[in-house]
């Protein structure tokens, strides 16, 4: 019954020269698939989920690294999930990639596992795209053809599928992060360290004075795709945010999301963590964008603080 | 990291804190286990096994895999000869009417390659006819139930009972202030070792066979398989290689054992068979779900009246060894602190899932998790200081308990006056609910001078001396990785008056080492240890002769301190011991310095009522434990965990808090993360990242007291430690969640979403009875 992990049948690596000669290589060759950190693909291969011939190492492919640009914040597709983590660059203008990319795995796991792989490999409960989707990212993609840039909320199709053509593959990420935007990542796990997400949430908050301008909220885990949670801007632009605004938010983030019951939870548990951790999210990026967080204090994993967020601010979110 | 609160004394070497002497070879990776064995000639073994939980097996057909190049043997319980085995001989090898469990053994494969092996198991077609299944205790128990084992003479899938009352309940009732009454359960839960199991067997052209196997108990195992097969046990070597972890789940001989012994019979190549991550949680022993309801009275000055447990025991498809749970389990219900009555009414019962074994605590975490919340709901009912109703109750020195227990050695109290002082007991609980913070406690009794379940509880030891001056003991006794070849060499230093690094323990195989029962029970250091001491001490007597003869003076004279023969004491004229050996060695008609003893703890068998005094010391230890409670997600954290622990004597204290912090954090995954759900019949967590063993992250700094009561029969009065702190934490994680919101679990693992269901039901549902005259609460 139990399907024995087998040796995969051996493959062989090709080392492009840079991205042109990879994605050349890749249309050239079709089943040939990336390889960056090999931290996904190494476990398909064993578990017999994937079965390729060649394997195109784009590990050493310099993709630009972390760079910002006036609002526009770039990550090269083969940057490190370590390099997120410990960027002082994204701890002061997006620590939600900072707070996602510090849960994901193990040190030695993130050393190699690239923002790339996380977003190609399209897995439901990856860590990445909820904090990018909430900075509304596009991802710029070379192909046979030249390069094309998609909106980062289309490149997941469904678990484990992409909308990448034949031959294409990610070079890099741009996120828009306008001075004064708060953002926070946190999620639910059955452990604290070395687990995939229950469910996770990302949130972005813009404010002029105590006004929200802008909200946007991406959850994890909890749809077959990372996904942004709609109708929020009706609810939360030009309002004050006070429990009524928080809780409606925390409902529509409820209902927008479609989990399963496995080994990490039941459907109607997540439903209900999504919404704990959605007003959760909203109030710590909320406090960034109003400065009132400390700084370089990162969120508790699940958002959960005590002495950050005491009282009846606390209580449950109805 | 942890506090040692040891007596200070005379010894040279029991007592320091001497790093594990297999810990550089193991870190490096230096160390061969089964796996990285390599035998020329050796086939890979792929085991077919049953995706249903309960199915006749219509027909086996293995035409099409025999076929497969590169296959050496198939078998099936259609073409070996195979006997039942396992507790009440309820299993077989290979399933020959049905089968009763996912991962049930129909059949098996040797081959050239895994690769060759997984496939020619897909050719394998098995015919099923698919039977009702029942996967919970109490509904296989009802009449109509579907019925697992129809050869045997039970009713309801009981496969045992064990009754026990002692005391005037009746009478204990009415002098009770107070009754508590509650309901307390506990998963499925895997040993989950990072080893998976791995099995080599070898016939040799004389028909001898040899099977690499990291097993505790070589010694039965070779006699079981010898049973089971039909096979000459006089022609039998069981090689016990390291053992990559265990937790108990190696312990005993199991189906693939005999399966791999079969393959290599009918292929005539050696096998290896080594289960994968995923067979290890499904095909592989786990820890049985218990379900307790259970009653505990007090009267009005707080002492305790009367324990009434129903138990009933979720063993899974056979009995294995796991049935015997209860034993461990019926201890601590009569005999955890005083109880005057006591009645136990218990039933272990067969279920179409994965059958339980021996693992670590056998049954006491199960067990305390139910008496140790009931306590403090008792003394919470009463108004009294959970832990000063403890006191008030502790098990004393010089007692015997109902049930038998003679308890020699005490430090119960030591242990819950260190663990309330270090962790603020006093001042700090029930104060911290604003933060959703609180703390439990918890203490246990478990055995700690070996535990007499088999006629023997012995354990045998050699000891030779050569040459150079090396002192090799070789062990019935064997290494799991809980540090007993470096306590054995420290005991045989120590005895014989050497330092410990001229000391080697060996404890590879049957046909050099002495009988032993093997490691369980906590009881290898006592056991195999004082074995051990009394070889060392007729070596060391050798030794003096051999020194007295050399040297011209009277043996009564000579003494070895350090490695130097002293005669009444001077250390100007002191010759090193092994110059004088190498003198009695290198002359004609000399001889060999070599000795053995045999230690088999004073202790009986149980009578059929339960009652004997099993083990020769038990052991005591206290934990509090404090978490924070999310009440939003039910995400709970260990905050702090403080674990105090009679060990009788630490012989190595490093050892000892290595036993107890590791047993603390496989208690805390009990308490909070380890199940193995089945969903829709597939195991939802069958591998390392869904199964929620904690990582290093997960425990908070454990504070662990030592507190020794020096046993008068333990080695230089030690106690067994193997088990202790994995028993509590369920239990005291559990009393902390109460006292941080005020909720009372009632099953672990405390997942998050139990623990936001409890919130939202407002789960207090503790039942007291106040006889007074007060409504129930
Ligand atoms: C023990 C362990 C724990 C983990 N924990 C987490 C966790 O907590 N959270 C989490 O989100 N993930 C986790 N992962 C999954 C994994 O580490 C991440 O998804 C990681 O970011 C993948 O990156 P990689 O570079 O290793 O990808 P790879 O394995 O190299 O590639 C993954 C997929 O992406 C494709 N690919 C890679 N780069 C590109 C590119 N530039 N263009 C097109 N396709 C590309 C590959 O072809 C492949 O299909 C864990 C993995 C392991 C082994």
């Amino acid at each position: 019954m139990t399907a024995a992990p087998v040796a995969a049948p051996a493959a062989e690596v090709f080392r492009p020269a840079d991205v042109a000669e990879a994605v050349r290589f890749l249309a050239d060759h079709p089943g040939a698939v990336p390889i960056a950190g090999g931290t996904d693909v190494m476990i398909d291969r064993r578990l017999g989920r994937l079965s390729t011939g060649w394997l195109v190492d784009i590990s050493h492919l310099d993709t630009g690294g972390i760079v910002r640009d006036g609002d526009d914040l770039t990550i090269g597709a083969t940057t490190t999930i370590r390099s997120i983590e410990t960027s002082r660059e994204l701890a002061d203008t997006a620590p939600a990639l900072v707070e996602a990319a510090r849960v994901l795995g193990s040190v030695q796991i993130r050393n190699m596992a690239t923002l790339g792989g996380n977003l190609c490999h399209a897995t439901p409960s990856a860590e990445m795209p909820p904090p990018l989707l909430v900075f509304g990212s596009s991802a710029a993609l070379a192909g046979p053809s030249g390069e094309r840039s998609i909106d980062l909320a289309d490149l997941a199709t469904g678990p484990g599928t992409t909308s990448l053509a034949p031959g294409e593959m990610l070079v890099s990420v741009t996120a828009a992060v306008p001075d004064g935007i708060g953002s926070c990542y946190i999620r639910q796990t059955i452990r604290w360290a070395m687990d995939l997400a229950g469910a996770g949430v990302a949130a972005s908050v813009e404010t002029d004075g105590d006004t929200v301008t802008a909200l946007r909220v991406g959850l994890g885990a909890v749809s077959p795709i990372p996904m942004l949670v709609p109708g929020l801007d009706d609810i939360a632009v030009g309002h004050v945010l006070d429990p009524d605004v928080l809780a409606e938010a925390a409902a529509r983030a409820r209902d927008a999301c479609s989990p399963i019951s496995d080994a990490r939870g039941t459907a109607d548990y997540r439903r209900h963590v999504v919404a704990v951790l959605t007003a959760r999210a909203i109030r710590i990026a909320a406090a960034r964008a109003r400065g009132t967080w400390p700084i370089d204090r990162l969120a508790p994993p699940n958002g959960f603080d005590p002495e950050v967020l005491p009282g009846r601010e606390n209580g449950p979110v109805r | 990291m942890a506090v040692t609160q040891a007596t200070s004394d005379a010894h040279s070497v029991v007592g320091k804190r001497i790093p594990k002497l297999d810990a550089p070879d193991k870190v490096t990776g230096a160390t061969v286990y089964a796996d990285d064995m390599r035998i020329p000639g050796l086939l890979t073994a792929a085991i077919k096994r049953s995706p249903h939980a309960h199915a006749r097996i219509v027909s086996i057909d293995v035409s099409k895999a025999e076929a497969l190049p590169g296959v050496h043997a198939v078998i099936h319980a259609g073409n070996v000869t195979q006997r039942s085995f396992g507790y009440g001989h309820d299993n077989e090898p290979l399933k020959s009417r049905k089968v009763r469990c996912i991962g049930d053994e129909v059949a098996a494969v040797a081959a050239v390659d895994a690769e060759i092996a997984q496939q020619a198991l897909d050719l394998i077609d098995v015919d099923y006819d698919l039977l009702p299944e029942v996967d919970d205790p109490h509904a296989a128990m009802l009449p109509g139930a579907p019925v697992i084992h129809e050869e045997l003479d039970i009713e309801g899938n009981v496969s045992m009972r064990w009754d026990f009352e002692t005391g005037d309940l009746a009478a204990a009732e009415r002098d009770s202030a107070v009754i508590v009454e509650g309901t307390y359960s506990s998963p499925q839960a895997a040993p989950a070792p990072i080893e998976t199991h791995v099995v080599i067997a070898d016939f040799d052209p004389t028909g001898h066979l040899t099977v690499i196997s990291p097993v505790h108990m070589v010694f039965m195992y070779r006699k079981e398989l010898a049973d089971c097969l039909g096979l000459d046990w006089q022609r039998i070597t069981i090689k016990q290689p390291p053992v990559g972890g265990s937790f108990g789940g190696k312990i005993d001989i199991d189906t693939h054992d005999f399966i791999t012994v079969l393959l290599a019979k009918a292929a005539q190549r050696p096998v290896k068979l080594a289960l994968t991550r995923e067979e290890e949680f499904i095909g592989a022993r786990t820890r049985q779900p218990i379900h307790f309801k259970l009653r505990t009275g007090a009267d009005a000055d707080g002492n305790i009246t009367f324990r009434d447990a129903e138990v009933v025991s979720d063993n899974g498809a056979y009995n294995a060894w796991g049935s015997h749970a209860m034993l461990v389990a019926m201890n601590t219900v009569t005999s955890l602190y005083q109880v005057p009555a006591s009645r136990v009414r218990s039933a272990v019962v067969y279920t179409n899932k994965n059958y339980g074994g021996s693992v670590r605590g056998f049954g006491n975490p199960q067990a305390t998790f139910a008496v140790e919340q009931q306590t403090e709901e008792l003394a919470d009912a009463l108004g009294i200081d959970p832990i000063a109703f403890r006191l008030q109750n502790a098990n004393t020195a010089d007692s015997t308990t109902t049930q038998g227990l003679e308890i020699t050695t005490c430090g119960l109290t030591e242990c819950l006056e260190a663990v309330r002082d270090r962790s603020g007991w006093v001042e700090r609980r029930g104060t911290q609910r604003e933060k959703f913070r609180g703390l439990g406690a918890a203490t246990y009794i478990h055995v700690g001078g070996g535990a007499r379940i088999y006629g023997s509880d012995g354990c045998g030891a050699m000891i030779k001396i050569d040459d150079s001056g090396q002192v090799a003991l070789i062990s019935g006794s064997s290494e799991l990785g809980q540090g007993s070849e470096t306590v054995l060499a420290m005991i045989v230093a120590e005895e014989i008056g050497v330092p410990v690094d001229v000391v080697t323990v060996t404890n590879s195989d049957t046909d050099v080492k002495p009988w032993d029962v093997g490691v369980h029970a906590s009881r290898t250091t006592f056991v195999a240890g004082n074995a051990a001491r009394l070889a060392a001490r007729g070596a060391k007597a050798k030794l003096l002769e051999a020194a007295a003869e050399t040297l011209g003076i009277a043996a009564a004279e000579l003494d070895i301190e350090d490695g130097m023969i002293l005669r009444n004491g001077d250390r100007d004229t002191a010759v090193p011991y092994a110059k004088a050996i190498r003198r009695r060695l290198l002359r004609e008609q000399s001889s060999i310095i070599m000795s053995s003893a045999f230690y088999d703890p004073p202790t009986e068998k149980q009578d059929e009522g339960f009652i004997g005094n099993i083990s020769a010391a038990y052991g005591f230890g206290a934990h509090v434990a404090e978490v924070e409670v999310d009440p939003e997600t039910g995400m709970i954290r260990v905050v702090g965990l403080w674990a105090a622990h009679d060990v009788g004597r630490a012989i190595n204290p490093m050892s000892c808090e290595g036993q107890i912090e590791g047993g603390a954090v496989m208690g805390i995954g009990l308490a909070l993360t380890e199940e193995l759900p089945v969903q829709d019949g597939r195991f939802l967590a069958p591998n390392l990242h869904d199964y929620g063993m904690p990582t290093a992250a997960d425990p908070p700094r454990i504070d662990v007291t030592l507190v020794e009561t020096i046993d008068p029969e333990g080695p230089y009065g030690a106690k067994g430690i193997g088990e202790g702190g994995i028993i509590l934490p369920p239990a005291a994680i559990a009393n902390a969640v109460a006292d941080a919101i005020g909720i009372r679990p009632r099953e672990y693992p405390m997942r998050p979403w139990k623990v936001v269901d409890w919130i939202q039901r407002n789960e207090t549902s503790t039942v007291v009875d106040q006889r007074t005259g007060e409504a129930s609460a």
